[in-house]
């Protein structure tokens, strides 16, 4: 129901700004959506503009690899590790749940 | 800067209220819905009625007995009116209160009344309306904001709360403490993965250590309970929003603690020392969270929100605050202020921060949150414990 109004309301929305995503800490490898995006794309890092091509669709608020990452690689956010990569990813994709892991509070077996 | 003033209710023994409502402090679930009959029956008062009060023991009931208290203290209680199954217990509460605050405090209980709950209640109504009547003689004044102990939390999150909801109330963390005020920030489980944001600000080593202590005990808890934090926490809303791991949600979380010195860690529901930024150990389910804030003293709460999110301290008045630019269009009568410029870099964090502090300056002083205008508002005590 969330994503619903949210698509709706994010649409009518024009771009004020000069960017779509950004990338928080100059050493971070993945950016966040500012809004629905597809395509290419512009992020922020730090004081310049980079263009970037989306692999898939990538939802406001989530993250997308700034560059191809390695499977098993530590992936970095606000400058610092968010997760471990299960699988390798390609600049452009989708970074969340289905291919990044915690390396934090790990069960037996998880 | 803004002002440094805002309009309370001064207290002899306490920070000023912000509010000066009359408390209904049940401390029996025997006679909760007792209590809240009572409550429904007289204007200008809050009731909180705990479901538990026997059978516990040990830390948990020590925890419980900490929260009837700081929450009875609370400085926006002007007065209090203690509701008990049994005398000797309600007294015990009512005494641990009235070290803390000097508000006016009456006791009433079930032995008063022969087991009568119908009686019960017709006195209680008796005895607060003519506290309430009292209460509302006082007039507000003019108290500096280094009297304001404020708690930050945060519920729904999704990446525009790591972005800028949560960098907002920490720019305000940040104002309040340079205004010689006070801030909380818990949800230990929360800090898990940011533990190196926190520990350079601690003020000495025995501080830090505590941080590195409290995360790793919950962070044991979990792993030796086999629960998967994904799903958990983040849970599936944090996971629609963007949060994909622990470590994630935590660096977004714990920007609501701005940049100031750490001064301590506070156990759950433990009133702080001097003035600045204080870490409380405690659960990450908001409700639980929030009521340790109110027994620790706060009398208001910064809510930062990604989707939304309804719940709000009843004694504590609860500034909600979105950064998400769908929220913040959608949400008009639950979010009191819209964060959304900073994400979308229409408006510099220090521009939408000063903006925050007066509208934190002018709910001090009596503005209505939305969520008082709304009725919304409960307290949760939390248990750490299973009773006899």
């Amino acid at each position: 129901m969330f994503h619903a109004y949210r698509s709706i309301t994010l649409s009518s929305l024009q771009t004020k700004i000069g960017w779509d995503a950004v990338q928080i800490a100059p050493d971070d490898d993945v950016a966040v959506a500012l809004r629905d995006l597809s395509g290419i794309v512009r992020v922020r890092c730090s004081d310049r503009i980079e263009k970037i091509a989306l692999l898939e669709l990538i939802p406001f608020g989530h993250k997308f690899a700034f560059s191809d990452l390695a499977a098993g690689q530590e992936v970095r956010k606000y400058g610092a590790p968010i997760g471990r990569l299960t699988r390798s990813v390609l600049a452009g994709q989708h970074v969340h749940v289905h291919n990044l892991k915690s390396q934090r509070a790990k069960i037996r077996g998880g | 800067m803004a002002e440094k003033v805002f309009l309370g209710f001064p207290r002899q023994s306490d920070r000023a209220g912000v509010r000066n409502h009359l408390l209904v402090l049940c401390i029996n679930g025997l006679v909760a819905a007792t209590a809240i009959q009572i409550g429904s029956s007289l204007s200008h008062c809050k009731v909180v009625a705990t479901p538990y009060g026997r059978g516990q023991y040990g830390p948990d009931k020590e925890c419980h007995f900490r929260q009837l208290v700081g929450v009875g203290a609370s400085p926006n209680n002007g007065a209090v009116l203690v509701i008990g199954a049994d005398r000797k217990s309600a007294d015990d509460v009512a005494a641990a209160i009235a070290v803390v605050s000097h508000s006016p405090i009456e006791v009433l209980t079930l032995d008063d009344t022969h087991q009568d709950a119908l009686e019960l209640t017709a006195r209680a109504i008796r005895k607060g309306a003519t506290m309430i009547r009292e209460l509302s003689r006082a007039r507000r004044e003019p108290v500096s904001v280094s009297q304001l102990y404020l708690g930050l939390e945060c519920g729904q999150s999704d990446a525009s709360s790591g972005l800028a909801a949560n960098p907002l109330a920490g720019a305000v963390a940040d104002r309040l403490v340079d205004a010689g005020a006070t801030a909380v920030v818990g949800e230990t489980l929360e800090w898990l993965g940011a533990e190196h944001a926190l520990l350079h600000r601690c003020v000495s080593v025995e501080v830090g250590r505590k941080v590195v202590q409290v995360v790793a005990a919950r962070e044991g808890a979990v792993t030796a309970a086999g629960v998967d934090l994904i799903g958990n926490n983040p849970g599936q809303e944090n996971i629609a929003g963007g949060l994909s791991t622990i470590e994630e949600k935590s660096l977004g979380a714990v920007a609501k603690t701005g940049t100031r010195p750490i001064v301590d860690m506070l156990d759950f529901g433990q009133r702080p020392g001097p003035a600045g930024l204080y870490l409380m150990d405690g659960p990450s389910f908001s409700p639980e969270s929030m009521t340790g804030f109110v027994a620790s003293g706060t009398q208001l709460i910064l809510f930062t929100t990604g989707p939304g999110n309804s719940y709000c301290s009843l004694l504590a008045p609860t500034i909600k605050i979105g950064a998400n630019p769908a929220s913040c269009a959608y949400l008009t009568e639950q979010l009191d202020f819209n964060g959304s410029n900073v994400l979308q870099g229409l408006q510099s964090l220090d521009e939408a921060a000063d903006a925050l502090f007066a509208a934190v300056i002018d709910f001090a002083s009596g503005t209505l949150t939305l969520g008082e205008a709304t009725g919304q508002g409960s307290e949760c005590f939390t248990r750490i414990g299973a009773s006899l």
